[in-house]
């Protein structure tokens, strides 16, 4: 039954799987590399799947789903922005909440949209390369979003590791006074910073919508927010390990769903608790550790109020 | 300090003018709708003991997070905890030959137990390695809710319950009593007891006092001599078994077996409840009452507009969202 054949099928549905959780898991690495800890990304990425979805109806367009997914998405990490680091409000609290409020105003306004069909973006099969043997059909039977969000991987790692910019988003995370001292403006980089990635993160919430799962319900996410906070985590703060992170845990989603039908004897539900059990050791193991390669921000989740000492 | 009593009587009624807007948008006269929403809550016996109903676990979770956060914790796991607590008792319920009048005492004892054990896990952790309990919390809600699937779709599932993911109903001497022929039941007393006890040991004792320096200021707390570690750990727990002992209340007073979903996110709206009540156990029942109304006057809604129940959460999180917005601009003058 394990065959070559099932392994590649196994392989190619995790990196789709994985797909959303990585959008959504480099929007907030972006987002925790300037210093801002957004506990949101469950309510954005429902706001998300719920826009791209809408909008792909009322216009015909998936690709302005996406976009405007990201626009939505936006939307609330401003108001998760303008409490962090405008009010310098409770960042967890604020997160929660900006969770609740995705969820509710999507289950109020998505009721309507339940059931319905929307023009989904599907699949491109590039000639040749996906009729290879098995590579074919894990690397290169997927959507243009799948591709993009490699890519979008190698461009923010880029960003935050090589360019000026970065270097201005990791100090804002790691010492804002050191580097409002040498005139970088820390709200000013938060800002953008939690915004992007909240872009990013509604994107992985329209991927759901209209490329993974293709429908609409309340509450579709169902923990995938969670997840990649937990991914950000496990990937250590690095864009490059959030690809395999992401993909992994896809797997894990799509194999619990492939044993449970081919009757192995391993519960469903059980293997839903792997990847919350598996960040809460990883997370362990990297206070206990204190590897600075491994560790957070160092300013992650604290207001910097300039002039004051923290 | 008239701003306490101000703040939170402004953020309510902004987050009315919110939905409010929202309503409007769905074509549903937000006015009418409030007037469904209190009458539907207040003005017959079943409304009022919906309410009671709904409040009653909403008082134990506030208090489960109010009372680490007196600490300086925040407890975001009074969900798992829940689950934790509702699961224990449901195996006592349905598995354990005891005399009657035992049942229901060790289904708490059962229920409290586990919500603690639930919560030590995050308490340990941060007293020993200081790790995050905001996030090992929160994790740990979606074990413990799928611990509860796992269990009910398996080795708990019930023999008469055709496919349905349930287990059996349990026998009646582990249902609380009901009165006055509505769901009220024994729990909300319990309730009330129980937030009145955690005031006074609060206020009166000596571990109360130690979590009130701690959290109001730890540096104090060490040259009193009071081990943070300690106290982080215990007042961690307390909420902990709160919160296992609404999770024994819901199955015990309302569902009478175990299910998926017992709670509808009553872990969550701790968090806005204790915020809300600013720590305080006996406005803990207050602001679980107005929660409690929100919880009730949205399935009015519901019955009545068809509006979905998803409209309480954007309650919740304007509420809160007002809250704290309106203390950090008056920290910021």
């Amino acid at each position: 039954m394990v065959d070559a054949g099932f392994i590649a099928s196994l392989l190619a549905s995790s990196i789709r799987a994985g797909t959303p959780l990585l959008y959504a898991t480099l929007g907030e690495t972006l987002t925790e590399r300037s210093g801002i800890l957004n506990l949101g990304i469950e309510g954005i990425m429902i706001t998300g799947a719920f826009t791209g979805f809408a909008v792909s109806i009322l216009t015909g367009n998936p690709w302005l789903g996406v976009l405007f997914a990201g626009f939505a998405g936006m939307a609330l990490a401003f108001i998760h922005a303008f409490f962090s680091i405008t009010l310098k409000a409770n960042q967890p609290i604020t997160g929660l909440m900006i969770v609740l409020l995705g969820l509710g105003i999507t289950g109020f306004f998505g009721r309507s949209y339940i059931g319905e069909v929307a023009v989904y973006i599907n699949p491109i099969h590039i000639p040749y390369l996906s009729s290879l043997p098995y590579v074919g059909e894990i690397l290169f039977t997927h959507d243009p979003l799948a591709y993009i969000a490699v890519i979008l991987a190698a461009v923010l790692w880029f960003l935050l590791f090589k360019t000026r910019y970065g270097l201005e988003i990791i100090a804002a995370g790691e010492n804002p006074e050191a580097a409002d001292s040498v005139g970088v403006d820390v709200d000013r980089i938060r800002y953008i910073s939690t915004l992007i990635g909240g872009f990013l993160v509604g994107i992985g919430g329209a991927y759901l919508s209209l490329a993974y799962a293709k429908l609409w319900t309340e509450g579709m996410t169902a923990g995938r927010g969670w997840i990649c906070l937990a991914l950000v985590i496990f990937s250590g703060w690095m864009p490059q390990r959030a690809v395999l992170g992401a993909y992994l845990f896809g797997g894990l989603d799509v194999l619990s769903f492939k044993l449970q039908a081919t009757g192995v004897g391993i519960s469903y539900h059980l293997m839903r608790m792997v990847p919350y059990v598996v960040t809460i050791v990883v997370l362990l193991f990297s206070v206990i550790r204190k590897r600075a390669a491994f560790g957070a921000p160092a300013s992650l989740g604290v207001p910097y109020i300039r002039g004051r000492k923290q | 300090m008239r701003w306490n009593y101000l703040a939170p009587v402004i953020s309510i009624v902004a987050s009315l003018a919110v939905v409010g807007v929202m309503l409007a948008v769905m074509g549903i006269n937000p006015l009418e709708a409030y007037i469904v929403m209190f009458s539907r809550s207040f003005a017959s016996k079943f409304g009022l003991a919906e309410l009671c109903v709904k409040t009653t676990p909403l008082i134990l979770t506030g208090l489960a997070v109010a009372i680490p956060l007196r600490a300086g914790l925040w407890n975001i796991g009074a969900e798992g905890q829940l689950y934790m607590g509702a699961f224990a008792a449901s195996v006592v319920a349905l598995y354990i030959n005891l005399p009657e009048f035992l049942v229901i005492p060790l289904m708490m004892a059962a229920g409290a137990i586990f919500g603690m054990g639930w919560a030590a896990i995050p308490a340990f952790l941060k007293a020993k390695f200081d790790l995050n309990e905001i996030i090992s919390t929160l994790l740990l809600n979606y074990v413990a809710i799928y611990w509860v699937e796992y269990m009910v779709y398996g080795p708990m599932r019930g023999k008469e319950v055709y496919n349905f993911p349930y287990t059996d109903l349990f026998p009646d001497a582990a249902t609380l009593p009901r009165f006055f022929g509505t769901r009220l039941h024994l729990g909300f007393l319990i309730a009330i007891l129980i937030a009145i006890a955690i005031y006074h040991i609060l206020k009166r004792t000596d571990f109360g006092f130690a979590v009130r320096v701690v959290g109001a200021n730890p540096r104090a707390a060490d040259y009193a001599g009071i081990s943070r570690q300690k106290i982080i750990f215990y007042s961690m727990l307390l909420g902990g078994m709160l919160a296992g002992i609404a999770g024994m209340i819901e199955v015990s007073g309302i569902q009478l077996r175990l299910r998926p979903a017992i709670s509808t996110g009553y872990g969550y709206a701790g968090i806005p409840v204790a915020l809300l009540a600013s720590g305080n156990p006996l406005l803990v029942i207050l602001s679980a009452s107005l929660f409690g109304f929100l919880y009730v006057g949205g399935s009015a809604l519901q019955t009545t507009y068809s509006v979905p129940v998803a409209i309480v959460y954007v309650f919740q999180a304007l509420i809160v969202l007002f809250i704290i917005g309106g203390q950090s601009l008056r920290r910021g003058d």
